[in-house]
């Protein structure tokens, strides 16, 4: 299965650097953002019904409770972390790298956001950094699942809610469709408040720059 | 679709779809698998289309691209360690 996904994204990808790079077929705002979106909302209310048709996932979150909250906050708490081993693995500013982290994989908000503090090279970073998170998660996924019924979830970030959710969902069930979706939402409701929480830190002097 | 206006676009869609999926429950099971399936290869293509298009990031990687990758995996592996940490604690089997 996994390989129809990944054949469908480099596809996506050739066809995109053609169509940008060569010959302009379609205005590519069409596929990378009307499609897209068109294909995400279709896809969020086909996972809907789908969920609501089991009885036993819903009882399993009548079971959960508001304790699945829990799940988006230990991401939260293990992305930020990652961001300062990142930054000592990598050597570089520890404020920025655990900024750039903190976007939890959305990464059209970290780019311009870590950019207005750190600068340029930074948005580059935040954006590819947080991408790479999305398109690792997607192509994880399979082996993920083997891991942990919720690594995906965990992997997935602030992009659980969305552009990873049918992947999580393909692989992990209809049962985690609600603990992928809520993780996600609340990471990015966080997201940019995390951000700009770490980012603040980085007016205050050593120890925290490398 | 990580725009803050789109939030509430994709609470709709899933609620509604809960919603239709509630009362059909009773009837004979639907099967959506492939259905799902086909819709998720055309938004696999969109993402690649939207990242092949994309000359500021293609033209950012190489610069970026191995500092972004250790960032991306070390949030990757300890986001899951963390959620198989508090899982039980989460009420997640």
């Amino acid at each position: 299965m996994i390989k129809y996904i990944l054949a469908a994204l480099m596809l996506g990808g050739v066809a995109g650097y053609l169509d940008a790079n060569w010959a302009t077929v379609v205005n590519s705002v069409w596929v990378s953002d009307y499609l897209l979106n068109a294909s995400l909302i279709l896809l969020l209310f086909v996972m809907g019904v789908a969920f609501a048709m089991d009885k036993d996932s819903i009882s399993k979150i009548r079971r959960t409770g508001p304790r699945i909250l829990i799940v988006p906050l230990a991401i939260a708490l293990g992305t930020i972390l990652s961001g300062v081993v990142s930054a000592l693995i990598l050597g570089i500013n520890v404020v920025a790298t655990t900024a750039v982290s903190a976007g939890y994989g959305w990464y059209t908000l970290t780019g311009p956001l870590v950019s207005q503090v750190f600068g340029a090279k930074w948005e580059a970073l935040g954006f590819a950094a947080n991408f790479l998170r999305e398109l690792l998660t997607i192509l994880t996924v399979s082996l993920m699942v083997k891991v942990d019924k919720y690594a995906p979830t965990a992997s997935g970030g602030a992009t659980a809610m969305d552009t990873t959710l049918p992947t999580i969902v393909r692989y992990c069930g209809d049962d985690t469709l609600i603990t992928a979706f809520a993780s996600g939402f609340v990471l990015s409701i966080i997201a940019p408040f995390t951000i700009m929480a770490i980012a603040s830190l980085g007016h205050v002097p050593i120890p925290l720059f490398l | 679709m990580s725009e803050n206006n789109e939030f509430c676009i994709a609470c709709r869609s899933i609620g509604s779809g809960m919603f239709l999926g509630y009362f059909l429950r009773e009837k004979r099971k639907v099967n959506l698998g492939k259905a799902t399936f086909g819709i998720i290869l055309v938004l696999m293509f969109s993402l690649g289309f939207g990242i092949g298009s994309n000359g500021e990031l293609l033209n950012s990687l190489p610069d970026v691209g191995l500092s972004a990758a250790v960032i991306a995996s070390i949030a990757i592996a300890f986001s899951v360690m963390f959620v198989k940490a508090v899982k039980r604690s989460a009420g997640l089997e």
